[in-house]
């Protein structure tokens, strides 16, 4: 029987991660529309949120 | 127009294709017929002066204006451009297949694009109302109150079941090794970053499509209007 292709433990967790960036970028959307027309904006945003900020929490732990 | 889907499309394209593409000018191919233009549809202030097509529909898709840029001529023509200058086949190829893609989904809207300019024949299918010229806030109302967001729904959903180009697992397999951009880039921006801004543009479509929908139904109260063509509350734009 053919296993159906799910995502791991460690996929779900970075999933979750993102998750939480993306409810922070949706609820300053909804309220500040004019952020969600920018790309750039967006994709600076994930950058802070999804690289830069575990990054620095990372170095900080160490 | 599509507010989402051109977002998404590559990472369905990248999952799916078999040929060998490169995801930077897939994704660069699919913004390409809307990126010098949106800004003068919708219109911005400088100063005291605001710059706006005066038929803003007219200046997005038709000819005289600029319709040209969603046609699969056009990508074509830029295609070969690419090829040509800068000597890459797969960036050409990859930069043909975003922008077709842009170019058909566009098709879906009730104005339509001329696929085979010079011939200016709008091909339009209708499954939702285009209404580029009302303004960004009630296009988009109008874009996640029809099919159109419908059509983004849908992408989300493939874009989920294909996960696994959404890994790093895959973008350090494949993404990574078929265009020698990242290894350049990877010179001056670490690898963790690159990895992360391959994931934007699929986090900014799918969150864009919950944060404007949520904006247009629960903030607003704009009703849905799943009919053929619709949002039948707006008016739509023809050729």
């Amino acid at each position: 029987m053919l296993a159906p292709d799910l995502p791991g433990r460690k996929d779900l967790r970075v999933f979750a991660g993102y998750c939480v960036a993306a409810a922070v970028y949706i609820v300053i959307g909804v309220f500040y529309v004019d952020f969600l027309l920018s790309v750039i904006a967006g994709m600076a945003y994930l950058a802070i949120a999804a690289w830069l900020v575990p990054a620095l929490v990372r170095r900080l732990r160490t | 127009m599509s507010w989402a889907a051109h977002d998404l499309e590559p990472y369905a394209f990248q999952r799916h294709l078999n040929l060998k593409v490169a995801f930077v000018p897939l994704l660069l191919g699919s913004y390409a017929p809307d990126l010098m233009t949106k800004w003068f549809v919708y219109g911005i202030h400088v100063g005291p002066w605001e710059l706006k097509a005066s038929d803003p529909a007219q200046f997005h898709r038709g000819w005289p204006g600029f319709g040209f840029t969603h046609a699969l001529t056009f990508g074509l023509l830029i295609g070969l451009l690419v090829w040509k200058l800068f000597g890459s086949r797969l960036w050409a190829l990859s930069l043909v297949i975003g922008h077709w893609a842009h170019a058909l989904t566009d098709t879906g809207d009730t104005l339509g694009t001329m696929l085979l300019f010079p011939w200016t024949f709008h091909f339009h299918i209708d499954a939702w109302a285009y209404a580029g010229q009302t303004g960004r806030y009630t296009d988009a109302a109008a874009y996640f109150s029809g099919l159109g967001g419908m059509w983004d729904l849908l992408w989300i959903v493939y874009g989920f079941f294909s996960w696994r180009v959404l890994t790093s697992t895959y973008f350090n397999e494949v993404i990574y090794r078929a265009d020698a951009f990242w290894p350049w880039i990877n010179r001056f921006v670490p690898r963790g970053l690159l990895l992360t801004l391959y994931r934007a543009a699929f986090f900014y479509g799918v969150s864009r499509w919950i944060a404007w929908t949520i904006w247009a139904h629960v903030v607003h109260d704009y009703p849905y209007d799943l009919t053929w063509g619709g949002p039948h509350w707006v008016p739509a734009e023809h050729p």
